[in-house]
């Protein structure tokens, strides 16, 4: 394939008086690991849901591997989502379900087969089959992450969210999520997008950067030129300066 | 005229969430008859809404029937017709008491553990994931939980209605002199089957009630812990007036003429 695997145009989304994207244009290559960073409301999260179609969106295209995503409907909603993982910000796993079934959730077969499936899947990210039987409430938040990630990879789809993956875990699970997340997506070789707002994360996981604010990607570009880059926002963003021209309401 | 626009903004309101809820039904019932279903969630819910609810129903329709038998004796007293406790009793219970108190207490127990639990969900983006992993959350969530619901609470109404009746008979026959045989013989003698079915579709139309504001306040949660707690209220007030209003119009329709 040689166009975009995710494309998006124009894409806006408003709620009641807040535009929170104004205007969205990114495209993401098939195999490439791409970070969206941002301030914290900036519309990430609101992005990767629209891609889903867990959100409409107001105004824009959205093309997934060429084919338009916005207005789908069922059994093509269907075989449109077939194409993604996605590991939620605080996991999202079932309390209600036993941790091999959360991993195994998507999957088909016998029960045999699924839990099979599931143990595969949780030794993919470091985790052995002593947790299978384990409910996600008895697994620390760095565990659940992991289980999320098994979760999201188990069906294979050729695309995964990652959204703020390391948020709320200490420095060393954070790095340990982020190694996996770069090995799984280069193993696997999936397309990947994740949001974060962790530079840690930024510099191990992506192979392009954008960057999202005032509703609009207002820079993108390949990893090794982040460093470089004199767009100012992006320089205070990466350099964590509360001096700039990103401004947070309340602060002095 | 500023009245008029707030009346006329709250009967717009009004109908804009009559028509969000009448849609959310609809789609959860439409989800009851199309494959794929999910039976080992509809036999969860069952033991969830159905066997666990049995204690309380259970203890509410003794008390209530004890209670019920002596009132009718001391107010009977009165004008010499004590002799009507079993029938009265036996009629009071499977008309009105026995689905309404389960109706209610059943409603205070599930619908608002599952509007806790589909609001967690819902905040903790569990539904979200349920709908990546392309999984219908109306079909794995909302539509076992009014199935079970309606299945499930006629047979509660019914261990319900013998209960209350068997707790008339304990304090009549223990407390009030009532000889055994013949209050059950009289209690029999009044029970007709309009009572028990009456009973038993005011049941089946609670379940509903009660599985609907449950699912329906917990689908829509927000905002955090405070919005689930909103949600969990808002699920058993509306689930008490629905249960209270249907069994009136039930209640005439059957009886009223």
């Amino acid at each position: 394939m040689s166009g975009p695997r995710i494309e998006l145009a124009g894409v806006a989304k408003r709620f009641g008086s807040r535009q929170v994207l104004a205007g969205v244009d990114l495209a993401v290559m098939p195999g490439e690991s791409m970070v969206i960073i941002g301030g914290s409301g900036t519309g990430k999260s609101v992005t990767l849901k629209i891609i889903l179609g867990l959100i409409a969106p107001d105004a824009g295209s959205i093309l997934v591997d060429g084919q338009a995503v916005v207005g789908l409907k069922g059994a093509a909603l269907d075989a449109h989502r077939a194409r993604f993982g996605m590991l939620f910000q605080g996991g999202a796993l079932f309390d209600s379900l036993p941790v091999w079934r959360n991993v195994s959730f998507a999957l088909a077969g016998s029960t045999d087969e699924r839990r099979a499936a599931a143990i595969a899947n949780l030794a993919l990210v470091g985790l052995g089959a002593e947790v299978a039987d384990l409910r996600p409430s008895e697994l620390s938040g760095g565990m659940q992450k992991r289980v999320a990630l098994a979760r999201a990879i188990a069906a294979r789809p050729p695309i995964i969210f990652f959204d703020e993956p390391t948020a709320g875990l200490d420095p060393i699970t954070a790095a340990v999520i982020n190694d996996l997340i770069r090995k799984l997506t280069t193993d696997l070789k999936i397309t990947a997008v994740t949001i974060t707002h962790d530079m840690h994360s930024v510099r191990t996981v992506a192979d392009r950067v954008a960057m999202l604010h005032g509703g609009v990607i207002i820079w993108q570009g390949p990893l090794a030129s982040l460093d470089g880059c004199d767009n100012p926002y992006v320089r205070q963003f990466i350099t964590g300066s509360a001096v700039g021209p990103i401004t947070v309401p309340g602060a002095r | 005229m500023k009245a008029f626009v707030v009346i006329g903004a709250w009967v717009l309101a009004a109908f804009a969430g009559l028509g969000r809820l009448t849609r959310f039904a609809g789609t959860a019932l439409l989800r009851l008859v199309q494959p794929p279903w999910y039976p080992a969630q509809w036999l969860q819910q069952m033991l969830v809404i159905g066997w666990l609810s049995l204690p309380v129903v259970g203890l509410t329709a003794i008390f209530t029937g004890s209670a019920l038998a002596q009132q009718i004796f001391i107010g009977g007293s009165r004008f010499n017709a004590a002799a009507t406790v079993p029938a009265v009793t036996v009629i009071g219970v499977v008309r009105e008491l026995g689905p309404v108190l389960g109706g209610l207490m059943v409603a205070g127990r599930v619908a608002s553990a599952m509007a806790a639990e589909l609001g967690t969900m819902r905040v903790t983006e569990q539904i979200d994931a349920l709908v990546t992993l392309r999984t219908d959350p109306f079909r794995w969530l909302v539509a076992p939980r009014i199935l079970a619901a309606v299945l499930v609470m006629p047979f509660l109404v019914l261990v319900s209605n013998a209960l209350g009746v068997m707790g008339g008979w304990l304090l009549a026959t223990q407390r009030l002199g009532f000889n055994s045989a013949q209050y059950l013989a009289t209690t029999a003698r009044y029970l007709e089957a309009d009572d028990v079915i009456s009973s038993l579709v005011k049941a089946g139309v609670f379940g509903f009630f009660i599985a609907l504001m449950g699912c329906y306040h917990g689908y829509h949660s927000g905002g955090g812990a405070a919005g689930v707690g909103k949600a969990t209220t808002n699920a058993v007030v509306s689930s008490f007036i629905l249960i209270l209003l249907a069994n009136l119009v039930i209640t005439v329709i059957v009886f009223g003429s």
